[in-house]
């Protein structure tokens, strides 16, 4: 039996391919060399402490993290309710509903970033922070709209139309029996969107003037000047972030069943 | 189920009405750009496009490592999912937590790491002149190889993702079934394992081909000028060139493209649940 041996060799180089470069990433962080190099030269926590030495860096993280908190609010805030009327209205065009709000997904971010920087900031005088706003939370709204249905779908219609047939507004019926109920939907929504908006580069590419930089493109900017660890040591701390937050909201919601 | 008509619109409309305004007014216009002659509308972009053969050059390597890449992604990720599926129900949820582990990692982070892999001072390097293989490095950054890896890594997860979900509604029995009826391996695959996981391959399929072709970060980073693809090329087209027509067409044909993969599903999912 050949394919006994096979398949785990091939999982095993597979999984070698896919997680070596993160390893070598984590392992170049703590390097004492001057220059990104594997295996590291020496053991050293000075990379990692220069991180937060460059005013680029906090600067930039700063508006990537407003803009993934505040881009995926707003498109929960848009996506909630588009979620809950194609879930449980009689919609007439709930395709085009749908449709639209899945563009971002089909249409590449570097257009969508090219556009806006043509047609809103340069002539209409939208500020680039807004304009990265506007982007980001569109981009998050198809994962919201998706997530928020999803968890829609598991939960019956009947409480809440029993809600309001016992006198509750459509309002508070909402609030009181749906909401509770796709609480867990909701932060899995929110957590999928912040990875996104956070890790996003194309739309933000064309979308950045002084001041006003996310930081993914801020760490492209450096790697094209600087060829030093200090990226290796941003890219893991910002790696171990985002699988720590995956890892928390699995364990405390079960996150993979709305994803 | 309600029926009220007003509130549904008042629900559903503000997300339909921005994701008009931020995304369809714009990108209209800037595709419409492209449509646009010294006389009125006319084609002349894209034919002034296509005329130039670098501009052919970087929209066929576009399309090659796109389809490179997915059928390389398919093959590995048969192989792969396969490996997973046969496991125990614990092997296995680990393993699809270290598939899906590199996701979660910034993908210029993904990118930068293949730089340390494939530069002249890079890990290949230094390993081939230990052996003894070579005396000058050779130059593995800035090729088509390193685009190839690149994009493989970024997006093999999703494809092994969707043959895990796939192979896992296959009938336990089947496989063994044909193989006890005298089917060899290949045959199994062709006969079995392919018709019944067709809809997880072409899903895969799709996100992995667009996802290749609308990743900037890859080639920027190990492409760069040398092995310019479509969005790297758009990138250089506005910033260097200042050159507008052109950049509407690359948004065109990067469209285009990325819808045509997405209807192509669409059309195959829809053909499913009817039947």
């Amino acid at each position: 039996m050949t394919r006994n041996i096979l398949a785990p060799l091939t999982l095993g180089l597979v999984l070698l391919f896919l997680i070596g470069p993160f390893i070598i990433i984590v392992a170049a962080s703590f390097s004492a060399g001057e220059t990104l190099a594997f295996p590291p030269q020496g053991f050293s926590f000075k990379w990692i402490a220069k991180v937060f030495t460059v005013e680029s860096f906090r600067q930039s993280f700063g508006t990537s993290l407003f803009l993934a908190i505040g881009g995926t609010l707003a498109a929960l805030i848009l996506g909630i309710p588009a979620a809950y009327a194609m879930s449980r209205y009689r919609l007439p065009g709930a395709e085009t509903v749908r449709f639209m709000v899945s563009l971002p997904i089909v249409v590449p971010g570097i257009v969508v970033g090219l556009a806006l920087l043509r047609y809103f900031v340069i002539p209409a005088g939208v500020p680039i922070l807004l304009a990265l706003f506007l982007a980001h939370t569109a981009l998050i709204l198809p994962y919201a709209v998706r997530v928020v249905s999803a968890s829609l779908a598991n939960l019956r219609s009947d409480m809440e139309e029993a809600a309001v047939i016992l006198g509750a507004s459509r309002i508070g019926a909402f609030v009181r029996v749906v909401l509770p109920n796709i609480r867990g939907g909701i932060l899995a929504a929110f957590i999928l969107g912040f990875v996104t908006s956070f890790n996003q580069v194309p739309v933000s590419l064309f979308l950045s003037g002084p001041g006003v930089r996310t930081l993914p493109i801020d760490m492209l900017g450096y790697m094209e000047i600087v060829f030093d660890p200090s990226i290796a040591a941003l890219s893991s701390l910002l790696a171990f972030l985002s699988i720590g937050i995956v890892l928390l909201a699995e364990r405390f919601l079960g996150f993979s069943r709305y994803v | 189920m309600f029926h009220n008509r007003a509130e549904a619109y008042a629900l559903a409309l503000p997300a339909a009405v921005f994701a008009a305004i931020v995304f369809l007014v714009p990108v209209g216009l800037l595709l419409s750009e492209g449509l646009h002659g010294p006389g009125g509308w006319s084609l002349s972009a894209y034919v002034q496009f296509f005329s130039e053969p670098l501009n052919q050059k970087i929209f066929l390597r576009t399309l090659k490592l796109g389809l490179m890449v997915t059928a390389t992604a398919a093959v590995i990720g048969y192989a792969t999912a396969y490996a997973i599926v046969s496991m125990p129900a614990g092997t296995k949820g680990r393993m699809i937590g270290l598939v899906v582990l590199p996701m979660m990692i910034s993908p210029v982070a993904r990118t930068y790491a293949w730089i340390v892999i494939l530069g002249r001072t890079g890990i290949v390097n230094e390993a081939l002149k230990f052996v003894g293989l070579t005396d000058a490095p050779i130059r593995f950054l800035f090729t088509e190889t390193a685009v190839f890896l690149g994009l493989l890594q970024l997006f093999l997860p999703l494809m092994i993702i969707s043959l895990v979900s796939a192979l896992e509604n296959l009938p336990k029995d089947a496989v063994p079934a044909a193989r006890i009826l005298g089917a060899n391996w290949l045959q199994v695959f062709v006969k079995i394992i392919l018709p019944l996981t067709r809809e997880g391959l072409i899903v895969g399929g799709t996100l992995v081909f667009t996802g290749s072709l609308t990743a900037y970060i890859t080639p920027a980073i190990l492409g760069g000028s040398k092995v310019l693809m479509l969005e790297t090329l758009l990138y250089q087209q506005v910033t260097v060139a200042s050159n507008f027509p052109a950049a509407s067409v690359i948004a065109f044909l990067l469209i285009a493209m990325s819808f045509s993969a997405n209807i192509l599903l669409r059309r195959i999912a829809t053909a499913r649940s009817g039947k």
